[in-house]
């Protein structure tokens, strides 16, 4: 097939905790092998391990979610919309997978629905995904009172984080009329 | 300004940040103010999260060791949005973002932000009770 059997991207982002960090990804119907620019980390995901894969249109162009059946979740940021379509027809052919279009929460409202999958805590706002965190980089849950559950996360300073800012809480308001109660689910 | 129809709104009515993707900045990923469209952007796992200034209840900073931390706190029912509030009147069973902390390792920035959000809170509710008195 004319689809040339590697897909090779020299500047993609790997999103995480501490930001993101620049490296080359490489597809092949194998899986994904992301390498860290400047040697280091590498991210090896198979495509057997694969329970997912979407794309969310970000301000700066593309990104791919790879939802792993353990329950972690890997993004690769930097995509171009031509990516999407090239990459989306490789996933079908090589993959027998389909990613799906995942769009973003653009409201700047902070009401909406949290769920966990995997290892995974998503936040959507009417129905379009607003951020998500990995639990297995929280240190420390709290109940506050009867509504609020508290999220600590690790203090990380090994990963090269890129960001000035770095989140260390979060916090959310759970009404008692909500009947996924977050804060069973949230302890393993 | 608050004539050119897409301009926040308050509390109690409709909350819109951003239309299209593409209107968010594409910047580094640290805190950010977009006073035009008044939100406050927070990196959250490699993302820049929007939030609309009319979620934002208070915001503070505090130095410890070479650190700064800031601290978001949000509207929720009960406590910033009201009983007739949109987001308590519409949305009661949700789940809410109430509080974020950040820690920052740039003293300079983090004063700034926490400077910037907060004139932007009090300019946003300025408007927001005028235009109140007038329609009365």
């Amino acid at each position: 097939m004319a689809d040339a059997a590697v897909h090779q991207f020299n500047s993609i982002l790997l999103g995480g905790r501490g930001g993101t960090n620049p490296g080359q990804l490489k597809v092949n119907s194998g899986g994904f092998q992301w390498r860290k620019a400047g040697g280091g980390k590498v991210v090896e995901v198979s495509t057997s391990d694969i329970a997912s894969l979407s794309w969310t249109r970000v301000p700066k162009g593309f990104q791919l979610g790879v939802k792993l059946k353990a329950g972690r979740d890997v993004k690769f940021n930097g995509f171009r919309e031509a990516d999407m379509a090239s990459l989306g027809s490789f996933f079908m052919a090589n993959m027998g997978i389909s990613a799906e279009e995942k769009p973003l929460a653009i409201s700047g409202r902070n009401w909406g629905d949290a769920t966990l999958e995997g290892s995974s805590l998503a936040f959507t706002v009417g129905g379009k995904h607003a951020f998500d965190v990995s639990i297995s980089d929280v240190s420390q849950t709290q109940m506050q009172g009867k509504n609020e559950v508290m999220l600590e996360f690790h203090v990380d300073d090994t990963t090269g984080a890129s960001e000035k800012d770095t989140l260390m809480e979060l916090s959310f308001h759970i009404p008692t009329t909500n009947t996924t109660y977050l804060g069973d689910e949230e302890r393993p | 300004g608050s004539g050119d129809g897409q301009g926040p709104n308050k509390t109690s009515g409709e909350i819109i940040a951003y239309r299209n993707v593409d209107d968010i900045p594409a910047r580094e990923l640290k805190i950010h103010v977009d006073q035009k469209n008044e939100a406050v952007l927070l990196p959250i796992y490699g993302l820049l999260v929007p939030f609309h200034i009319a979620t934002v209840k208070s915001v503070s900073s505090q130095q410890d060791g070479g650190h700064s931390y800031i601290r978001i706190i949000f509207n929720v029912p009960g406590a910033g949005y009201g009983p007739n509030d949109v987001p308590t009147q519409k949305f009661p069973r949700s789940i809410y973002v109430k509080e974020v902390s950040f820690r920052s390792n740039d003293t300079r920035h983090s004063y700034q932000v926490v400077q910037l959000i907060k004139t932007l809170r009090r300019q946003v509710a300025q408007r927001e009770s005028e235009r109140a008195e007038r329609a009365t």
